[in-house]
């Protein structure tokens, strides 16, 4: 049984951030209809946890939510897609990016279109996704995202450095 | 590339770039970019990069069904026993635009509802405040003088109101002026800067308090969907509203406050 004061908050903390949270939930499961069926579940949830939850942040509290029931989502429907390795061998595969003359890639980078950016984003492990997806299509703050992924600031960061390494590497080196 | 950095100076040149260093970092990073051909050239892929997502990859809205849905979550249950509980997604796919406006209306009902049983002094100037905000937004008229430059606005605004307004540049906090207008708060015409962020705006307004429970410590609070932040300092009430995310409307508001404070140090006093 929801409370209207659960109701009320939900209105006033949920609803506001329904376009982010789909975002998130469009590009960590990679469509639309499965997007959807995530959000509405994730909604659920957050009404339920608003009957006692205190919340500070409530966009970064909604983006937890919408991220941890798309994980759980992921590993029941697709748990061959879902890649939430540790960072250290992660960062491994990224120091490998080769050296090259920076103009030509710039160029690439700066006119490479929707359906390249949007496949090279989804070609991002789902840790390194996220952080791009709040950070370069959201707009938050380091802070926020921290408080979204539950990690410390330095994690958000060096997970930004190196998604931007794998795009730049990706992007700059089209044919 | 990368490699060739340490890890830390790859950690600045992000937060360079994501506008999260203070003003010491961001000197730092200014002068290691002009001292070093081949970091600049970095930075400048991942401001390429960076720009391309912005510009490419809006932030997409939620189907309008899916809105129907949540909206619904947050009803009463005497509000939703107006409707067919259970609905094939068909339907819902069909009638949702329809059903998510009205439902928004009961939405938008129970928020004011909220704001009407929570009274608070200085609600009416909140109102004010965000309406005159919007008002600017559908309108595409936000600003009545349409300038960059501070010293412009200052003498701007001297004929209009009473008392002199603070306005600072903010744009190396990456929040550039946009320009001014004259808004009206109960029956007191006050001064309203327009700050830009990406494609969001920020409305600050600053207006004499005689209310003696204002705080210096800035307080934000959700209206409409729209962030507000006040505060107070030296008997005056700041006011900043916008549809950006909360966390940048506080970094608006310490920055602004951080310029306002060197302000008064550089001004002699009277």
């Amino acid at each position: 049984m929801t409370t209207d004061a659960a109701r009320r908050r939900f209105n006033e903390m949920v609803l506001p951030h329904l376009d982010d949270a789909y975002g998130l939930a469009r590009w960590l499961t990679g469509n639309r209809t499965d997007a959807e069926d995530v959000v509405q579940d994730a909604c659920m949830r957050a009404l339920t946890s608003l009957e006692t939850a205190v919340v500070e942040r409530p966009r970064a509290w909604v983006l937890t939510i919408v991220r941890n029931t798309t994980f759980s989502w992921l590993a029941t429907n697709r748990p061959k897609a879902v890649m939430l390795t540790g960072d250290p061998q992660l960062l491994d595969a990224v120091a490998a990016t080769r050296d090259s003359a920076p103009d030509p890639e710039e160029a690439l980078i700066a006119a490479a279109d929707e359906a390249a950016l949007e496949s090279a984003i989804q070609a991002l492990p789902h840790i390194f996704r996220e952080v791009i997806v709040m950070r370069d299509i959201n707009g938050m703050s380091y802070r926020e995202i921290a408080a979204a992924i539950g990690a410390p600031q330095g994690t958000v960061m060096s997970r930004l450095a190196r998604a931007r390494a794998q795009l730049v590497e990706k992007l700059g080196s089209r044919a | 590339m990368m490699e060739r950095h340490s890890d830390d100076l790859t950690l600045l040149l992000h937060a360079a770039l994501d506008g999260e260093l203070d003003a010491a970092g961001t000197v730092d990073v200014e002068g290691r970019l002009a001292a070093d051909p081949a970091l600049a050239a970095e930075y400048d892929r991942l401001v390429a990069l960076r720009d391309a997502i912005r510009t490419r990859l809006p932030r997409e809205r939620a189907p309008d069904a899916l809105r129907a849905r949540v909206i619904a979550m947050g009803r009463t249950p005497a509000e939703v026993k107006l409707t067919t509980p259970r609905r094939s997604r068909r339907f819902v796919e069909r009638y949702g635009s329809l059903a998510a406006s009205l439902m928004l209306g009961v939405a938008l009902g129970a928020g004011a509802y909220a704001l009407v049983a929570r009274p608070s002094a200085d609600d009416d100037v909140q109102r004010a405040i965000v309406a005159g905000f919007i008002r600017g937004r559908l309108s595409g008229q936000t600003v009545d003088i349409a300038t960059s430059d501070r010293h412009t606005v200052k003498p701007w605004f001297s004929g209009k109101i009473a008392d002199a307004t603070t306005v600072v540049d903010l744009k190396t906090d990456g929040f550039p002026l946009v320009g001014g207008r004259v808004d009206v708060v109960g029956r007191m015409p006050v001064g309203t800067l327009i700050y830009q962020r990406r494609e969001h705006q920020i409305a600050l307004t600053e207006m004499l308090t005689s209310s003696a429970e204002g705080s210096n410590v800035p307080r934000r609070e959700t209206r409409d969907g729209y962030s507000i932040l006040e505060w107070t300092e030296g008997g005056r009430l700041y006011a900043a509203v916008s549809d950006l995310p909360p966390a940048e409307l506080d970094a608006f508001g310490a920055a602004f406050r951080r310029a306002a404070a060197a302000e008064r140090e550089d001004t002699p006093k009277p």
